[in-house]
């Protein structure tokens, strides 16, 4: 199981097709924005997002979008609030905030938020 | 996304009242239709001296129809519209003018209009693309003084680089210095203060003043009429936020420390700022002297916004427009809805300038206000601004199309231009939807995570309960029984 501080810290990429995006992590998600929806609601009739978890990566469905590419421009980003799996989800220090670049070739990087970038939890 | 089964209510919902407002609007129509054929009234002489036939009051359906698209498509039926908002604002523009081409014959009122929108889509793109390259961080403890004096800050700059680029330079700051204890009503007020009420001081403000700039009021006319009622509006609206803000104990036992200090990035924007506010005045009717580009539809200065866009983007910090998740998409929205926008108000303005001059007397400035202030809430304050200024110069049997008579009609008596410039700003601020800025921050809030209200809460707990006592109190002082 990779955890969020091993793709941090080796810098690992996920994957993005169509509306399917593939982070190299397991997490249990909290908040999730794009664009400017705000999505909260991961249960299995969520209308907006499918979770999908394997071993060894995490794959998100954005059921409202058909090509994440065409949604989050160039400068944008999805932000994500993330808590490991083993952790202590109801510790608000255990509350990672990231943000996900849409590169090219359907690559996709993970990063932390800094300062610069606003994010409400 | 929970909202999606009220969505399809609403949508349900939204049909059945479009239909009732078509159908009473048929039936005005008609009415109309009979007072406007009978006369077949030729509007007023334009500045070319060439005389035009009045349009059909069907005509004014695609204005409507757009409007109302405009105003139901984010909320009711967002995917579709996101699709197909350029198709439908570009189709719906061009049945105006082919009507106007092959019915009318009718070529100068589509020139004059399309001169009009390029200087307004120079104006806003340039203040957007050079405000987005910048970045402001106050890494300060935020009280309720502190946000009441940066607000302030920045509706006065608001009148400088307009609500737009205002919106766009400071909401980022402003929900960043409260991050530890914002809530939706900053937002709320930030929409009223910074991207509405605080820039009805200059042309450069709002697009309805920059619209009544290029129409022929003079530049320094709006702070000359204004100011009096701006400070009292402003200030009320300030003391409401305080004793909102004053409350907000959120971040209260949250041991965070402070530096201080305010970080700026992008000081070459400033620049292209800069640029972009000298280039206002670069105009033959403003300075003498300036080289016209006529028969073209732009001049010097529309060229020189244009190559603001493409220099203040290309040489713009790249980190900052990834910390600003510059986006194109809001300019790209604004520049096709007001191709459609500005095509199919020409019949409306043509229509109302006719009916004002035969309603005459019973327009007087606070039906002026109201009006122009009940229509800006909901529809374009921008359009709204130049049917209203159409309908008061319509009572002295002066065109709006012609500059020289916009300039005499601003002496003739002031009282009208002023209720319909205060209200078509101040008024901007009802709705998510009365004016671009309020739509922008929305979506900046959201993409920083914080949850809006939707569009009627924000009506019913905000505008109503806020803004509608001020406003009421401003047409009470300064327009109540005049004109």
């Amino acid at each position: 199981m990779k955890t969020i501080e091993d793709a941090l810290n080796n810098n690992l990429t996920g994957l993005y097709y169509g509306n399917r995006l593939i982070l190299p992590l397991n997490c249990w998600l909290l908040k999730v924005i794009i664009e400017d929806d705000i999505i909260m609601d991961f249960s299995p009739g969520s209308k907006a997002i499918y979770l999908n978890e394997t071993e060894s990566f995490t794959e998100i469905y954005f059921k409202q979008f058909k090509n994440l590419k065409e949604a989050v421009t160039k400068y944008e980003s999805i932000k994500l609030i993330a808590v490991e799996k083993d952790k202590d989800i109801f510790d608000f220090k255990n509350h990672f905030k990231l943000v996900v670049h849409l590169e090219d070739e359907h690559k996709v990087t993970i990063e932390k938020t800094d300062e610069d970038i606003l994010f409400i939890e | 996304m929970i909202k999606h089964g009220k969505r399809h209510r609403f949508h349900r919902i939204t049909q059945i009242l479009l239909s009732v407002v078509f159908c009473l609007f048929f039936f005005n129509l008609k009415a109309a239709a009979q007072t406007v054929a009978d006369t077949t009234a030729k509007a007023a002489a334009n500045a070319s001296g060439i005389e035009h036939i009045l349009p059909t009051p069907f005509m004014v359906i695609p204005f409507l129809l757009l409007l109302l698209m405009i105003a139901t498509g984010p909320l009711f039926y967002k995917h579709f519209w996101e699709k197909h908002y350029p198709k439908v604002s570009i189709i719906l523009g061009l049945v105006v003018v082919i009507y106007y081409i092959l019915f009318l014959n009718n070529y100068h009122s589509l020139l004059h209009t399309l001169t009009e929108y390029i200087s307004f889509i120079a104006l806003l793109s340039s203040l957007f693309v050079a405000s987005g390259g910048i970045l402001i961080r106050v890494d300060k403890k935020s009280t309720p003084m502190v946000n009441v004096i940066f607000l302030l800050i920045a509706a006065v700059i608001a009148n400088i680089i307009g609500t737009t680029g205002a919106s766009m330079l400071f909401i980022r700051p402003f929900i960043r210095m409260n991050r530890n204890r914002i809530k939706p009503y900053h937002i709320i007020f930030f929409i009223f203060i910074v991207s509405n009420v605080g820039g009805a001081l200059t042309p450069i403000g709002d697009p309805p003043l920059f619209l009544g700039f290029l129409s022929g009021v003079p530049f320094f006319w709006v702070i000359d009429n204004v100011w009096y009622i701006w400070i009292p509006a402003l200030l009320l609206i300030l003391l409401a936020f305080y004793l909102y803000d004053i409350n907000n104990k959120k971040d209260e036992g949250k041991d965070i420390s402070y530096s201080g200090k305010i970080y700026f990035k992008g000081y070459k924007n400033l620049i292209f700022l800069a640029v972009i506010i000298i280039a206002v005045f670069i105009d033959p009717t403003v300075i003498p002297g300036v080289p016209s580009l006529a028969p073209l539809p732009f001049g010097l200065r529309e060229i020189i916004m244009f190559a603001v866009v493409y220099f203040s983007y290309k040489k713009a910090d790249k980190g900052v427009l990834k910390d600003n998740e510059f986006d194109f998409e809001p300019i790209k929205e604004v520049a096709y809805l007001f191709v459609g926008i500005f095509a199919t108000m020409i019949p409306a303005l043509q229509l109302i300038a006719s009916e004002a001059h035969t309603l005459g007397d019973k327009l007087n400035a606070g039906v002026f206000y109201w009006a122009t202030g009940g229509l800006s809430a909901v529809l374009d304050n921008t359009p709204t601004y130049m049917n209203f200024l159409s309908a008061a110069m319509g009572k002295y049997g002066l065109d709006v199309v012609d500059k020289l008579q916009v300039a005499h009609f601003v002496t003739v008596d002031e009282v009208y231009l002023q209720a319909i410039s205060v209200a078509a700003v101040f008024f901007g601020a009802m709705t998510y939807i009365g004016n671009g800025p309020n739509f922008m921050v929305k979506s900046i809030s959201e993409r920083a995570g914080i949850e809006m209200p939707s569009f009627f809460v924000y009506i019913i707990k905000y505008s109503f309960i806020i803004l509608v006592p001020i406003f009421a109190v401003i047409w009470l002082i300064f327009f109540f029984g005049r004109g």
